[in-house]
């Protein structure tokens, strides 16, 4: 899986936003959900099929290169076509409003959010620890050869996956941006500190990036209340900790690190 | 001797004269100035991707912090006796630290995960940095600052003063050239014969080696993670002299000097140019910042263009610019890779073996 991390996905967060951003505003906030992830997905393929391939036997450097450059093409024609400002989702009534929780109020669609990310990580481990299909992509990435001699499409299975964390990234585009703005830096802010989360948590490991991001976001919330100049700070050196005690991240295999 | 002869007075005949050429293709000598101390980083930002095999995206850490470092030696910390080599020696000093500190922890990780701690690092600094605005002035960074004269024992040379006016026709004139370009052109001399030396050098063939095979190298004996953090040491070193002399040319310097955006600069400048390529850096700085300059007065598409000649060169022109384009000579003194490299029956046809 972690293979796929990339550049890139920095940008399908972004189109996921903007396509959300674009259909939600004509059909409503279902259709933009509905149709983000579609649309990443499609496009993840296209570049995967002429581009991407053409670097799938290079060295990794030029992978991260290629992903890179796409990455500033995507931003800037986001830019130039929907222009450099901060745009804001709009909400249906229905979910605008705050629900009761018993103990707190909430908002309603940030309570929504959270239930359906909890629902797509759970789907997500499944379909990756408990199907054939996640086998084969998991048993490809630790030897590509021997899946092939054994019969597995690797090939498919690669690019089935990549649509699949493609879509995903823009199915989160589309649904976090009525919390967040959406403005074309997007997918970049949010690249980086995902990645923080997953450093924390453990390279290679599922529930380590689960917790990783819980660490990383109460110790961004409780930095605020009490140093609010260091809340952005924090992240990384909580990153640094971590790399100093245990390269692996908390829950990590060390094999990734020795390569 | 007598190559090395040659090599060094084209090259001193190329940087004498770099701004006068500039000039009737819509360049000025300012920017020629601009582009060599760029060009300083990202000739170390090759020492890391092209010789170690590192892609670091946290250049603009050392950068951003060489010229905070030097502007605030000259501006707070020594404000009675503003010395200019005390500024870029303390830049230096304080860039290379820091760059040995994060290198010990990231020089471990491979691929992706090299790539992004250092950018993880690079965004640290960026909000400490933009935070801290009792000593960096936050967002609005630090400006109005007098750069000190250069003291040379005897004299002292003030870097802002023109040569004298001499009319050069289509290269323009001869005070439009600045001191300061004199000196950074020296600079650059004893930059490129640095790399050059090293390069050339043991430790630059043992990098070479891991970059081609790094389990090979570890069998044959060689302390990867040493060579990889002298590497990173020294490149952080060179985008640290950079970014303290940016500083003190432009007199100011922004929290911009850390973003994500200037580190991919030196990644694009550099892979434009060619990797592993001694002058393909400074090439690919000089070309894109000339387009830059060029092109982004007339559109707002610049990034975007500058994208996709980053995305043509990689899928067409894998070598950049000078990698593919410069007749391939036979290295002399490639010993220790040669050595390392599998029988030729089962070697891939790398770049160099081809035309052989």
């Amino acid at each position: 899986m972690l293979r796929l991390v990339n550049f890139a996905h920095g940008a399908f967060y972004a189109i996921g936003a903007y396509v959300g951003l674009v259909v939600a505003q004509q059909w409503g906030l279902v259709a933009g959900l509905i149709a983000a992830p579609l649309a990443v997905a499609f496009f993840a393929v296209v570049f995967d099929r002429l581009i991407l391939r053409l670097f799938y036997d290079k060295e990794p450097t030029s992978q991260i290169l290629v992903t890179f450059g796409v990455a500033i093409v995507v931003e800037e024609s986001l830019r130039l076509i929907f222009g450099g400002t901060t745009r804001q989702f709009p909400l249906p009534d229905a979910l605008s409003g705050s629900f009761n929780l018993g103990f707190a109020n909430y908002p309603t669609y940030r309570l929504l959010l959270a239930a359906g990310i909890i629902a797509l990580v759970v789907i997500v481990w499944l379909f990756i620890e408990r199907t054939d299909y996640g086998l084969i992509v998991r048993a490809g990435i630790r030897d590509r050869t021997m899946v092939q001699l054994l019969g597995g499409n690797v090939k498919l299975a690669s690019t089935v996956i990549f649509a699949l964390g493609a879509g995903l990234a823009g199915l989160v585009g589309a649904a976090a941006s009525p919390i967040y703005s959406v403005d074309p830096d997007t997918g970049f802010s949010f690249l980086v500190p995902s990645f923080v989360v997953v450093v924390i948590g453990g390279l290679g490991s599922f529930w380590g990036a689960v917790l990783g991001g819980i660490i990383v976001g109460e110790l961004g919330s409780v930095t605020t209340l009490i140093l609010p100049a260091a809340s952005d700070v924090v992240i990384y050196v909580a990153m640094a900790l971590v790399l100093l005690v245990r390269p692996q991240g908390l829950l990590g295999e060390s094999e990734v690190i020795k390569g | 001797m007598k190559g090395d002869l040659r090599f060094y007075a084209l090259t001193v005949l190329g940087l004498v004269l770099f701004p006068f050429v500039i000039h009737p293709i819509g360049g000025y000598a300012g920017l020629a100035t601009q582009i060599l101390i760029v060009g300083i980083a990202s000739m170390g930002f090759n020492l890391l991707l092209g010789y170690a095999g590192l892609l670091s995206y946290g250049q603009a850490m050392f950068y951003g912090l060489g010229a905070y470092v030097a502007l605030l030696t000259v501006s707070r910390f020594f404000p009675q006796h503003p010395n200019f080599w005390l500024a870029i020696g303390l830049a230096i000093a304080f860039v290379t630290i820091v760059a040995i500190a994060i290198g010990t922890l990231v020089v471990r990780l491979y691929g992706i995960y090299f790539s992004l701690l250092t950018l993880a690092f690079a965004q640290m600094f960026y909000f400490v940095v933009f935070k801290w605005t009792d000593l960096t002035g936050g967002d609005d960074g630090l400006q109005g600052i007098t750069s000190p004269a250069v003291p040379l024992g005897f004299t002292s040379i003030d870097l802002t003063a023109s040569f004298p006016a001499v009319d050069l026709g289509p290269f323009g004139n001869l005070s439009d050239v600045h001191y300061w370009y004199a000196f950074v052109a020296l600079v650059t001399l004893l930059v490129v014969a640095f790399f050059r030396t090293l390069t050339r050098s043991q430790f630059g063939e043992v990098l070479r080696a891991i970059r081609e095979n790094e389990q090979r190298s570890t069998f044959v004996g060689f302390d990867i993670a040493r060579y990889k953090l002298a590497a990173f040491a020294i490149a952080g070193a060179l985008t640290g002299l950079s970014g303290a002399l940016r500083g003190l040319y432009e007199t100011s310097t922004a929290p911009d000097a850390l973003t994500v955006e200037t580190s991919g600069n030196f990644v694009i400048y550099t892979v434009v140019g060619g990797v592993q390529t001694l002058f393909g850096p400074l090439l690919g700085t000089g070309l894109i910042m000339y387009l830059q300059n060029v092109i982004s007065a007339k559109t707002d598409a610049w990034r975007l263009i500058e994208g996709v000649i980053f995305v043509l060169v990689i899928v067409f022109l894998p070598g950049g610019l000078l990698g593919t384009f410069a007749k391939r000579r036979t290295k002399p003194r490639r010993i220790i890779t040669d050595a390392l490299r599998p029988a030729p029956p089962t070697a891939a046809p790398a770049r160099s073996e081809v035309t052989r």
